[in-house]
Order: C-alpha cells, then sequence, then structure tokens
C-alpha cells in the first residue's frame, strides 16, 4: 500500500475477545482510493501494468484499486458518483477545450471500464442503481461508428445504462429497443449529408410513436439548426455537452 | 490510368499522424505515439493502395448555375469548387482506396472494445487514401505538365459545399467494381477509406490553398490542412 500519496481514511476497529479478555485496537489505514480511483481513469492509468502514465509506473490502476475499494467496503454507488464520474466528467471538459484529444479520450474509457467490470455485478444483482438508458445508433445507411462510440463511453462513464445498437439502424430497430427499455434517451448519430434525411425520418417516426421521448442527434454534418427542424431535443457538437444534458433529465 | 502504391510510400511519420490526431509536435501521449508505430509496422509489411483516373478533355461550365457539366452529365459543384474550377478545359474524374484491410482491423478492434487500437486504425487508413491521392494527383499533374496543361486541387463530393450525393454521378462514369470501391445508395464509398472527386486540368487552372474560411464546415478533416 502506497501511503505516500493522497489523504488518508483512519478505520478504527474494535474487536472484543470476551473469552480471553482482551482488546484489540485494529488500526486499518487506508489511502484515498476513491481519488486515486479517479485520477487513474482521469489519466488512463488501466492496471498495474499499464506503464502510462510514467508517473504512476508500477502502481495499481483502476483496475485493481476498485477491487481493494468495494473489499474494503466502499460502496460501487459512491466508486461510480466520486470516482469514476467526476474523472469522466473532468476528461470530457479537458476535449471540449481542446487540452486534450480522441486518444486520450479513449484511454481514460479503457482505464473506467476496467472499473466497471467490478461494478457491473451490482447494477445486475440491483444494488447500484444507473442514472438511466441511453439508446445509441448511427441511423440507416451510415457505417461510421466512432464518434458514436466516444459519446457511448462518455454517457457510460457518467452512470448509465448504453444500449448500443450499432452502425446502420433502421427506424424499427430503435422502435424495438425503446419498446424494451421504457424511459430511456435516445441518441441519433450519422456523418454523411445523406444520412441526415434518414436521421429526419427516424427522428419523425420515433417523436410520432413516442412523443415524450428524448432524442439527442449528433455527427459532423449536424447543426443546432437541423436538430430544431427535425424536432430533436438536444444537439451537441462535442460528447460532454451530451452528458451536461443528460445531467439535466436524470 | 491505374496505379497502385505501397503503403510505406504513403504514410506520414509518428508525429505527423499524432497531429492528424490534434496533437502538436512532440506532445502526443507515449502509448499514443506507440501504438502509431506499431500499427504503422503492421501495415507497412504488405498493404498497397490503389488508385485509378480517366481524364476527360471537353468540361462544360455554365457561370450562371455554377456547375459543371462532363459527358452530358451536370454536376453541381456549388460555388467554392466552381470557382477553382472555372478556367477548366478538362477534368480529371479519380478514385482511390487503402483497400478493405485497414477499415475491417479498425471496426474488429472496435468490435473487441480496444476503441484506441480502433481510432488508430482509422486515422491510418484515412491517411493511407489521403497519401494515395496526393501520389494519383502528383502523377496527373506531371502528365499534364507534358502537355502545357495545369491542374487544380482535387474536390470529392461531401466537401467544400458540394453535395455528398452527387457521388453517384461521379461514379456513373465507373464501371461497377471499379478500382474495388462500390457506392451505397446513401453515398457511401465501400471500403470506407477511399477518396473519389474531380480535378481541374487546363492551360489557366492553378493549384491554390483549400478555402476553407468559405466554407461553414467547421467540423471538415480537412480543415487547415496545407494540401
Amino acid at each position: 500500500m502506497d501511503l505516500s500519496t493522497g489523504t488518508f481514511y483512519l478505520f478504527l476497529t474494535l474487536v472484543w475477545y470476551p473469552g480471553k479478555q482482551i482488546l484489540l485496537l485494529q488500526i486499518v489505514v487506508m489511502t484515498d482510493l476513491l481519488e486515486r480511483i479517479s485520477t487513474c481513469v482521469e489519466f488512463g492509468k488501466v492496471d498495474i501494468k499499464s506503464p502510462y502514465p510514467p508517473a504512476m509506473k508500477g502502481q495499481e490502476g483502476a483496475f485493481e484499486l476498485t477491487r481493494h475499494a468495494l473489499d474494503k467496503g466502499v460502496s460501487p454507488g459512491d466508486i461510480l458518483e466520486e470516482a469514476l464520474i467526476p474523472a469522466m466528467s473532468r476528461v470530457g471538459q479537458k476535449f471540449s477545450r481542446n487540452e486534450i484529444f480522441v486518444p486520450q479520450m479513449l484511454m481514460a474509457a479503457k482505464a473506467m471500464s476496467s472499473s466497471m467490470t467490478h461494478i457491473k455485478p451490482y447494477y445486475l444483482s440491483g444494488e447500484t442503481k444507473r442514472r438511466g438508458t441511453f439508446i445509441i445508433g448511427t441511423v440507416r445507411g451510415d457505417l461510421h461508428d466512432i464518434g458514436k462510440n466516444l459519446v457511448s463511453m462518455m454517457i457510460e462513464g457518467a452512470g448509465w445504462e448504453i444500449v448500443d445498437l450499432g452502425v446502420d439502424v433502421s427506424t424499427e430497430k430503435f422502435i424495438e429497443a425503446i419498446e424494451q427499455h421504457p424511459g430511456a434517451v435516445i441518441g441519433l448519430s450519422a456523418l454523411l449529408t445523406t444520412t441526415m434525411e434518414n436521421m429526419r425520418k427516424s427522428a419523425a417516426d420515433l417523436r410520432k410513436k413516442f412523443p415524450d421521448l428524448k432524442i439527442l442527434v449528433g455527427g459532423a454534418p449536424v447543426t443546432e439548426e437541423f436538430c430544431r427542424k427535425i424536432g430533436a431535443d438536444f444537439y451537441s457538437p462535442d460528447p460532454q455537452g451530451a452528458v451536461e444534458y443528460l445531467k439535466t433529465l436524470s | 490510368m491505374r496505379v497502385s502504391y505501397p503503403y510505406k510510400d504513403l504514410l506520414p511519420g509518428i508525429d505527423a499522424l499524432a497531429g492528424v490526431m490534434g496533437y502538436k509536435s512532440g506532445t502526443a501521449p507515449e502509448p499514443v505515439t506507440d501504438l502509431i508505430a506499431e500499427l504503422s509496422e503492421e501495415l507497412l509489411t504488405n498493404g498497397e493502395a490503389r488508385a485509378e483516373y480517366t481524364i476527360f478533355n471537353h468540361v462544360r461550365l455554365d457561370k450562371v448555375s455554377r456547375t459543371l457539366g462532363v459527358e452530358g452529365v451536370v454536376f453541381n459543384v456549388k460555388p467554392i469548387v466552381f470557382s477553382q474550377l472555372k478556367h477548366a478545359e478538362g477534368a480529371a474524374l479519380f478514385i482511390c482506396t487503402a483497400g478493405q484491410e485497414v477499415g475491417m482491423r479498425s471496426r474488429r478492434s472496435m468490435r473487441e472494445g480496444d476503441l484506441l487500437r480502433g481510432y488508430v486504425y482509422d486515422v491510418l487508413g484515412s491517411e493511407i487514401a489521403e497519401g494515395a491521392a496526393d501520389k494519383m494527383q502528383e502523377a496527373l499533374r506531371a502528365a499534364a505538365a507534358t502537355t502545357g496543361m495545369s491542374i487544380t486541387n482535387r474536390f470529392s463530393p461531401g466537401y467544400c459545399g458540394w453535395d455528398v450525393a452527387e457521388q453517384h454521378k461521379l461514379f456513373s462514369f465507373f464501371p461497377d467494381n471499379y478500382c474495388g470501391i462500390t457506392l451505397t445508395d446513401s453515398a457511401l464509398m465501400n471500403p470506407v477509406k477511399s477518396v473519389s472527386g474531380i480535378i481541374g486540368v487546363g492551360r489557366n487552372v492553378k493549384y491554390e490553398p483549400y478555402r476553407c474560411r468559405q466554407c461553414d464546415d467547421k467540423n471538415c478533416i480537412y480543415r487547415g490542412r496545407k494540401t
């Protein structure tokens, strides 16, 4: 255990053994795991084998620290709310300010994902709740997926369950997914001006079938004006904008 | 004219590739530069890009509608492209491709959850396709020069205000599966890492910097590029 970094939690455990009439004072000192997990995610430190960032070489990463935190009794909800979400929020903000670029976002996502492997079972058991479900797909006729994947991982990092329908997604497939996940928010992605027309059709059909559905749109040729014209609820030029919008819904 | 280029002649250095991802020289994190080096090396061993162009000696330019006609097909190229083609006497229609492999590797990595690897493959694929287009353009320039002609920049449907749907008109000049490229209904080329378009040819045309300031596409991949 590295005591040279972070703040400290002191856990005092009093154990009484009546038979031996001994009082043991067990002091467990633990570094601030949440802060360290958060730092690992922000800088893409996946696990102990990850050589990056150089200053953290040889140290445990998000994967191991999350395990330790859970073993020490930190709740998965606290790990999510106090470590992962703030880390991904900082990553998104830095990306919006052009301080980091796509590769660093993806490295952060990988670290977050390694942490989530320990947390996901708690979602499945119902012990920890997501903020909501976000269904995302690239619209019919379009095969581009990098932008969609970036948005997905940032929104997952904000505590949402992601249902990724992939690329070339028909309106029917979106409808089916919404029926399977009532109350979900939907994200439509397009990279071509030709497939923006398919985005328009999908948005119109979805709005007709689900009047209260929140529809987010994005992709290089998409604009705020286009978003308004097709009756979608929100457009953002970058993933962090979508994350901020979703915060207002959850 | 059909040409092919080994990947090793097309990919720029690690620093330049990191620059495409947004990094100023020497600022990309080590895992990124390491991965660029690894995947470049992997692709360089056996990859080859293909390019083809066909020259049409006469084009019809309409200054009122700002359209360009080639053998009866009218391209609505819009003002930015038209302004650079307006003195052309002929035109070369071209397509270039990095091939299927690099795109497949990108998608496979993404599917397997290695988003960074998938992204780096994607960027390398784009640079290979653009590198092939650069080489093809240089070959065209040299060929045109032998007859006293110059060439313009290359322009592609989907950029500089030219509607991507006009890919269908462009592809009407090529036989099916020309250069191994097919076009979807939504005008998406397959392989995705392909470039198509038009280059003006004439005695009074010239190569100029792209007029990005006149274009409202802030997300264009060519914005700010030197060539």
